[in-house]
């Protein structure tokens, strides 16, 4: 392999890591993520709140939707308007950012009014300067992996036989599963879904108790976003980074015509790499955590 | 074409749903609760890890066969791709359970983990079933999408022998996949947290119900397809 291609996979893998941030900041900011349930059944307990409400389809779908748009958009205005790579990505993406913006508005309009009768309101400032902050990040997001894909089909030694839509509807699909399966944990431990003691998961007697006050007034999704910023979008990044990464890296480091066997086995090691971190996560955080103090009895190892 | 031959792809087709709706028994998710740290798994919907995974094993799979034509080694890519995600998923995940949510991680649906022998009451907080990923559901959810990326990989295979054109099979790929993982989803009721789970002793109904759905996807796909 060349230093070329190893740059083209680094960047890759940055511009994965990016798209995978940018992501889970979208659907915290949206509560599109699957701690919205509480926010969901807040109103039904009497808690009427201010949070932006877009949780209508899963992060996945949604966010395979928008990369595949922009990707498609992308792919139009390159093959049948040769227009140059870089402008055609940004066009695209904007053109998802506008259907990310349809598709927000829609949501929260439909699913405050639906819960009118829990005196839950439809907040047009909130739509007014939350909504282009979504879209903002969607354009990222969308932009980030339509490019990734880009390189995968254009520039890659060994292109990719897919067209440039379906890797990114598959990318999207990925980074949408990365986002809800882990920003999500992050964007749960925000201050919203913090009546609980430390430490603890949420006790499902506490449903739909969401904390929505803050010092002055009244929290609202930004206040989210300004958490899940500092820790869950960049493990997020991390996440859809390494995948793309690894899984780029090992072709492109063994080719895959002569040395497929070193490629695929490079892939087991990865995995076993991760089985151990993951062992060892474990092992530190039970010692260095212990056990809950209302458990009676404890049982021998 | 061969009439005989048509058998034989629909029957890895057939092979290739089995695989998923199987592998995604093992995929521990937790769904909401667990994103909320009340139960043991990863936070989100069976269906979208699986896809995800299962289908960046995909993108594994049909890049090595546009370089070869041997099945194990576009098996074993699509296994390996899917198996990367998963566990940088899960590892990332894991990250946020034990540095952001300070929670250890434990399953109450187990005693004891029957990989490391850590015992697990003492650490399920009280009012929820377990939180975090133990090894044991890190193994077994690395099992799943083994499995899941074995099966978009066997899918993706004979369709893409039938008509050469690798959009068209991946879009079909994509789409059995989804069915199959569905189907698989509803017989999980949405959660389990892997093998060691009691509802993993409920995946025959989704054998069979995969089996019926994926001939009746398979005779429809190779025959749009050009098969037959």
């Amino acid at each position: 392999m060349d230093a070329f291609s190893m740059g083209l996979v680094a960047a890759m893998g940055a511009l994965a890591t990016v798209a995978g941030a940018s992501e889970d900041i979208e659907s915290d900011i949206g509560s599109q993520s699957n701690p919205n349930s509480q926010v969901q059944l807040a109103a039904q307990v009497g808690n009427p709140h201010r949070i932006y409400n877009k949780a209508i389809s899963g992060e996945p779908p949604a966010n395979a939707l928008w990369a595949a748009t922009a990707a498609m958009v992308a792919y139009t205005l390159i093959t049948a308007f040769q227009m140059p790579a870089l402008l055609a990505l940004v066009a695209g993406a904007s053109v998802a950012a506008l259907f990310n913006g349809v598709f927000s508005m829609s949501a929260y309009f439909g699913r405050n009014s639906s819960q009118r009768r829990f005196n839950q309101w439809v907040y047009l400032d909130i739509v007014r300067y939350t909504t282009p902050s979504i879209m903002a990040h969607a354009w990222i997001t969308s932009f980030c992996i339509a490019t990734v894909s880009y390189i995968m089909v254009y520039m890659l030694p060994v292109p990719h036989p897919f067209p440039m839509a379906i890797i990114a509807l598959v990318w999207g699909l990925a980074v949408g599963a990365i986002g809800s399966s882990v920003g999500d944990i992050h964007y749960g431990g925000e201050r919203e879904f913090q009546n609980r003691q430390f430490g603890c998961g949420l006790n499902t007697m506490l449903s739909g108790q969401i904390v929505r006050k803050a010092e002055a007034g009244l929290r609202n999704s930004i206040d989210n976003a300004w958490f899940c910023t500092k820790f869950g979008g960049p493990a997020t990044g991390m996440g859809f980074g390494l995948t793309v990464f690894l899984d780029n890296w090992r072709t492109s480091v063994f080719d895959p015509v002569t040395q497929a066997t070193y490629a695929i086995l490079m892939g087991v090691f990865f995995i076993i790499v991760m089985i151990a971190y993951n062992f060892y996560i474990e092992k530190s955080v039970r010692a260095k955590y212990g056990p809950y103090p209302e458990y009676k009895g404890d049982i021998a190892a | 074409m061969n009439f005989e031959i048509t058998i034989v792809y629909i029957l890895e087709i057939l092979v290739g749903g089995l695989l998923v709706g199987i592998g995604v028994h093992f995929v521990p998710v937790g769904g909401a609760p667990a994103a909320m740290a009340q139960a043991a798994g990863i936070g989100t919907g069976t269906v979208q890890l699986a896809a995800g995974s299962g289908l960046t094993g995909l993108l594994a799979a049909g890049l090595m066969m546009s370089v070869t034509d041997n099945l194990w080694l576009i098996l074993a890519s699509g296994a390996v791709g899917a198996g990367i995600m998963m566990g940088s998923t899960m590892l990332t995940g894991s990250w946020i359970y034990a540095y952001a949510v300070g929670a250890p991680f434990a399953s109450a649906k187990v005693n004891f983990d029957p990989i490391t022998g850590f015992s697990q009451p003492p650490y399920v907080a009280p009012g929820t079933v377990g939180q975090g990923i133990p090894t044991i559901c890190f193994v077994s959810g690395i099992i799943g999408a083994v499995f899941g990326g074995l099966g978009g990989a066997m899918i993706y295979y004979p369709l893409y022998l039938i008509n050469d054109n690798a959009a068209l099979s991946a879009m079909f790929a994509i789409g059995i996949f989804l069915v199959n993982a569905v189907i698989a989803s509803w017989n999980i009721q949405g959660t389990i947290e892997g093998f060691h789970d009691p509802k993993f002793k409920k995946w025959p109904f989704a054998f069979k119900a995969c089996a019926i759905a994926s001939i009746l996807l398979a005779l429809a796909s190779v025959m749009i397809t050009g098969g037959a």
